[in-house]
């Protein structure tokens, strides 16, 4: 049990670290295209 | 371990490729013309997706991920958490007062420019000097940890890696500034995070999964193998949360992403900031758990050879490069917010605010004087990596001193009667008072202890308080003082001398925080907010 607890403790931080960065290319992905509607530069 | 695993064809191609892209990128922004402010702010107007991903990627560098590690081999499981959830929080706890400030000053450059709007030029060039210095310092150091894990991983020298890096890093920097270092910065975090998600249960399956808790459990003592160890949040946990508000506030690069990001955006920007370093390093830290329980013992006794040792130990060549993309992609990010971050400060806070005056700065000279300053850093920074100075200690010296500004600049920002002398004088007796205790010349002993202890629960008080005051306003923010002040006092007293790091970091919130609130409280005159944003405005749009 203590084995189990201590790997997800261990591999929890990856699946976070996994959904930040799905969040940030969604959102880096939806810039580009308003970027490109409204034909201005990204940054 | 497989020293020089990558070998010199391989490692050139792996860097051409990093620094090639990041060029190649940084050109498809790039203009004939640059624009003074937006080579510092990038038009004030910059999206969620590109500024969370700046912000995170410029807050984890090579050292942070090094430290995590470190952390967790020498205090054991909870060892990455007060490492990483401490350093996350800095970017949470900055956010209230990230959005005071681009409210008072929505065209502002530098949080020195604004001080200089607010109270003159002395409480600015305070601010704008320690940014510098610790800005240089961190570059330096990324500059060293670049250099390290090319000499280790690959047959190329030290000095041949801190050359490569630093060029890399300057080629698609100079001539964009903010603006490149934060479309980069995306494409490094994604490196980077995407290396986290991918080598961290690589390794942990490679090294024998679960079994290593069962197999390893007497290679940790009894502090190492709890959640709450004392050890751990006495030596590396306290002394982090004292620095909390002290790194977000001396640290420009946060600044400089608080001032790009459109306004409406300033909350997730922060909030996934802090989830994305929080996670990433803790992630990173666990590989140094990890080691302890396999029990490696780092290579020439260094552990920042730790994350280098197990990745060569157990990865193939394929993931071996992942994870030297990974290192690279954290110290270059780091690196390349520190040369915007410089440039700004001097083109600003040197140049345009005091040398050339209120309508004297001329745009093109700045963008001139910024690249100039890039390139002069660069070479300072190359200069400190090849003495390798134990940067990372110096570091955290800049950050305590940084504790002395941040009641002043705080309340600068929302109390009307702290004065420029306040600000100045306050400052500069914390910055007295740490220096006594931090380098040892007032010995903690009898009747100094006490009043060190005392004034060292005023310190927590400070903290405490500002962080609530933060979130939620001056009423919530005093009662957290007192009753942080009151929940410490019995332990504090006769205990925190003990520990002089800590008690001088907690000296400089609390001699600064009590002579701001004294010599504010008697002065007459009450300062307009309003000026500020007229002070502290564009240089092209006034000048052209």
């Amino acid at each position: 049990m203590t084995e189990i607890l201590l790997s997800a403790y261990v591999l929890v931080w990856p699946v976070i670290v996994a959904g930040v960065l799905f969040v940030l290319v969604r959102a880096f992905l939806r810039e580009i295209r308003e970027a490109r509607k409204d034909g201005r530069p990204m940054i | 371990m497989q020293p020089m695993a990558l070998g010199t064809t391989l490692t050139l191609l792996l860097l051409i490729a990093f620094f090639g892209i990041t060029f190649v990128i940084s050109l498809s922004i790039g203009k004939k013309q640059e624009n003074a402010d937006s080579y510092m702010t990038a038009g004030n107007n910059v999206g969620f997706g590109i500024s969370a991903a700046s912000m995170t990627a410029t807050w984890i560098w090579a050292a942070s991920l090094y430290a995590s590690a470190t952390s967790g081999y020498t205090y054991g499981l909870s060892g990455p958490i007060h490492y990483g959830l401490w350093g996350a929080l800095m970017i949470l706890f900055i956010y209230p007062f990230g959005k005071r400030i681009r409210s008072l000053a929505p065209r502002a450059h530098t949080l020195a420019e604004i001080l200089h709007a607010r109270h003159g030029q002395s409480s600015q060039l305070l601010l704008a000097g320690s940014n510098l210095l610790g800005s240089l310092l961190s570059l330096t150091s990324n500059f060293i940890a670049g250099g390290a894990l090319i000499s280790m991983m690959s047959p190329l020298s030290f000095s041949t890696g801190v050359l490569l890096i630093a060029g890399g890093v300057l080629l698609y920097t100079l001539w964009s500034g903010i603006r490149a270092s934060m479309l980069t910065d995306f494409i490094q975090v994604c490196a980077m995070l995407g290396a986290v998600v991918i080598v961290v249960p690589m390794i942990f399956f490679a090294a024998g999964g679960s079994s290593i808790f069962v197999e390893g459990a007497q290679n940790l003592t009894a502090q190492q193998q709890s959640f709450f160890s004392s050890d751990a949040f006495f030596n590396q946990g306290a002394p982090f949360i004292a620095a909390v508000l002290a790194y977000a506030i001396g640290n420009q690069t946060i600044a400089q992403r608080l001032f790009a990001v459109r306004e409406d955006m300033i909350k997730q920007t922060f909030v996934t900031a802090t989830v994305g370093y929080g996670a990433t390093v803790i992630g990173v830290g666990m590989l140094g758990v990890l080691a302890l329980y396999i029990g490696i013992d780092p290579a020439d006794g260094d552990v920042n050879n730790l994350i280098p040792q197990l990745a060569a130990g157990y990865l193939p060549l394929a993931f071996l490069c992942v994870f030297f993309i990974m290192i690279i992609g954290s110290l270059a990010s780091t690196a390349d917010s520190d040369l915007a971050a410089m440039s700004s400060i001097v083109m600003t806070d040197i140049y345009g605010r005091n040398i050339a005056g209120k309508t004297g700065a001329k745009p093109q000279l700045m963008l001139l004087i910024g690249r100039i300053t890039m390139i002069v850093a660069t070479g300072m920074a190359m200069y400190f990596a090849s003495s390798r100075f134990d940067i990372l200690d110096l570091l955290v010296l800049v950050g305590a001193i940084w504790g002395a500004l941040v009641f002043p600049v705080i309340a600068s920002f929302y109390w009307n009667k702290v004065n420029n002398t306040g600000f100045t004088i306050s400052v500069l007796a914390a910055l007295a008072v740490f220096t006594l205790v931090r380098t040892g010349w007032l010995p903690l002993e009898g009747t100094v202890a006490i009043v060190t202890d005392l004034l060292s629960v005023v310190g927590i008080g400070v903290i405490a308080g500002l962080m609530i005051f933060g979130f939620f306003g001056l009423r919530a923010g005093v009662a957290a003082v007192v009753l942080a002040m009151l929940i410490t006092l019995p332990f504090a007293l006769g205990f925190l001398h003990q520990y002089p790091v800590l008690t001088a970091s907690l000296l400089a919130y609390a001699v600064s925080a009590i002579l701001c609130v004294v010599l504010s409280w008697f002065n007459k005159d009450e300062f307009d907010f309003d000026r500020i944003a007229r002070h502290a405005g564009q240089f092209d749009t006034q000048n052209t």
